[in-house]
């Protein structure tokens, strides 16, 4: 990555405030450098699933601007850079494996050559290939979150949000989702993290940014937030922070 | 154009859906409105002998084949929405780079084909039957493209603003149905006294049923152009409804 280049993702001013009158997020500016690993972190209800709805166009935002790699997310190119694995598992239940991961290249704009030969790929890499036929609620809890990440990676995206990727998995998994989210990022790709697990952000984020209420916090290395707020570990620092902005 | 192989895929998912459920989405609906055929058409056919000059088994198909693909693309697309936001995977298709029309025709195709599935059987089954004519096909075919264009954009429509499902059958079981059957599908409104007759007139579906009659038959109790021209009337506003809603956003994102 050059100095030059756009920021993965800018928020400028970001305000959504919700129909029932709660506020999101308020006047929220962020920057995350291409390339980077970049963790959210924050108490349910602090506003990290608002900022991810914003960036991929599952929201109407209130006010403020969103650029990915410098460009709006108002257009569609720009949908294009960016994969998204959600929380909850959202898969379409009438597709299969292989069916889910085509019909998700072909909304993004995949050609039906290139998006089959990705969803082998894909199917493989995720250890899916005995499933590949199989529809969505018949797989068990570890196989259906790896095709959400399977999915979330099928059109190559330049920047990837995970929002609580490892929720509910086991140990196994967990190493095992680390350990493909780890070689996304050595290959460039950007990654944006949400996670209630600390140890977690520790072990994969170079930058965390602690987010209470809709408003940012602070903004560090995990070493950084630990010798700003006088905190062996990234939970002394998370109790510390949220405790002093209350 | 950007987008277009994405509004393909979508089609092609809609369409699909209704394939992988084929004994519901079509096969049910056939058989359903064959059993009115044979029962109301063999049945009294011996007691009405005929209605405007036309035998009374070979009345009644017109209408019955309106109802049934008006219900089928109405309730196609008021359950795909509806489902896709519940288990949330419209999310899929929102976060997709694709303009919002053609999200909205995307949705609009699958209702379209499921209920011209159904069209096609019960037509193929009904020219076997009781070997019922099409004087005016394009007519016919202006008739069918318009109201399931009305029908779907309203499945679409309340798909989006349904909070249960309740709501989608709700609509279908308290509006589209009741006014199908006093639509004329049965009987002629000529037959019926004042003031029935002309408050029939204010019935949308009776305007669908009397074009796709005239399809079928060559007459109908209206002008044709008349018919065609309330369908449009009402599919055109339908139509940029549910669009508006996938433009906009409301309620399909918070």
């Amino acid at each position: 990555m050059f100095r030059d280049d756009p920021p993965a993702l800018e928020l400028r001013g970001l305000t959504k405030r919700y129909d029932d009158g709660t506020l999101g997020v308020e006047e929220f500016d962020l920057s995350v450098p291409a390339g980077a690993f970049f963790g959210l972190l924050g108490p349910n209800g602090a506003g990290k699933t608002t900022l991810i709805s914003a960036v991929c166009n599952l929201i109407r935002i209130t006010a403020g601007e969103v650029l990915v790699f410098g460009e709006p997310t108002t257009s569609l190119e720009t949908r294009r850079w960016i994969g998204l694995a959600e929380q909850d598992i959202n898969l379409d239940r009438f597709l299969t494996v292989r069916e889910t991961l085509l019909y998700h290249g072909g909304y993004f704009g995949m050609e039906r050559a290139d998006a089959e030969d990705r969803a082998d790929e894909m199917i493989d890499h995720f250890e899916l290939r005995a499933k590949a036929d199989v529809a969505a609620p018949k797989l068990s809890g570890g196989q259906r979150r790896r095709l959400l990440l399977a999915r979330a990676l099928m059109h190559r995206p330049r920047l990837i949000i995970l929002d609580e990727p490892t929720a509910g998995v086991d140990f196994e998994l967990r190493q095992e989702l680390w350990a493909t989210i780890r070689a996304l990022h050595a290959g460039g790709t950007t990654i944006v993290l949400t996670t209630h697990y600390l140890e977690e952000a520790e072990a994969l984020c170079e930058e965390i940014a602690l987010i209470r209420a809709g408003r940012l916090i602070a903004r560090d290395s995990a070493e950084g937030l630990r010798r700003h707020y006088g905190a062996e570990t990234l939970e002394g620092v998370y109790v510390k922070a949220m405790a002093r902005d209350r | 154009m950007t987008g277009n192989r994405g509004l393909l895929w979508l089609a092609r998912r809609e369409t699909l859906r209704v394939s992988k459920l084929w004994t519901q989405t079509i096969l049910a609906p056939v058989v359903s409105s064959i059993l009115f055929i044979l029962v109301f058409g063999l049945s009294l056919g011996d007691r009405i002998k005929n209605v405007s000059g036309v035998d009374y088994d070979v009345f009644i198909v017109p209408g019955l084949l309106t109802m049934a693909m008006v219900q089928a693309a109405y309730a196609n697309n008021a359950s795909t929405i509806f489902q896709a936001r519940y288990d949330r995977y419209l999310n899929d298709v929102l976060s997709a780079p694709m303009h919002p029309w053609q999200m909205t025709l995307g949705f609009l195709i699958g209702g379209v084909y499921r209920a011209f599935m159904i069209g096609l059987a019960l037509f193929l089954l009904a020219v076997t039957l009781i070997a019922v004519p099409v004087q005016e096909p394009i007519a016919l075919f202006a008739a069918v493209g318009l109201g399931l264009v009305l029908f779907a954009s309203l499945g679409t429509v309340v798909g989006i603003f349904a909070d249960s499902w309740d709501h989608t059958t709700f609509i279908n079981n308290i509006v589209i149905l009741p006014l199908a059957f006093v639509g004329g599908v049965f009987y002629s409104v000529d037959l019926l006294p004042s003031p029935w007759e002309e408050i029939s007139h204010f019935n949308p579906v009776f305007y669908l049923v009397q074009a796709i009659r005239f399809g079928f038959l060559g007459e109908s109790d209206v002008s044709v152009w008349l018919s065609l021209g309330v369908c449009a009337a009402l599919a055109a506003p339908a139509y940029l409804w549910a669009q508006w809603l996938f433009s906009s956003g409301r309620k399909l994102k918070a």
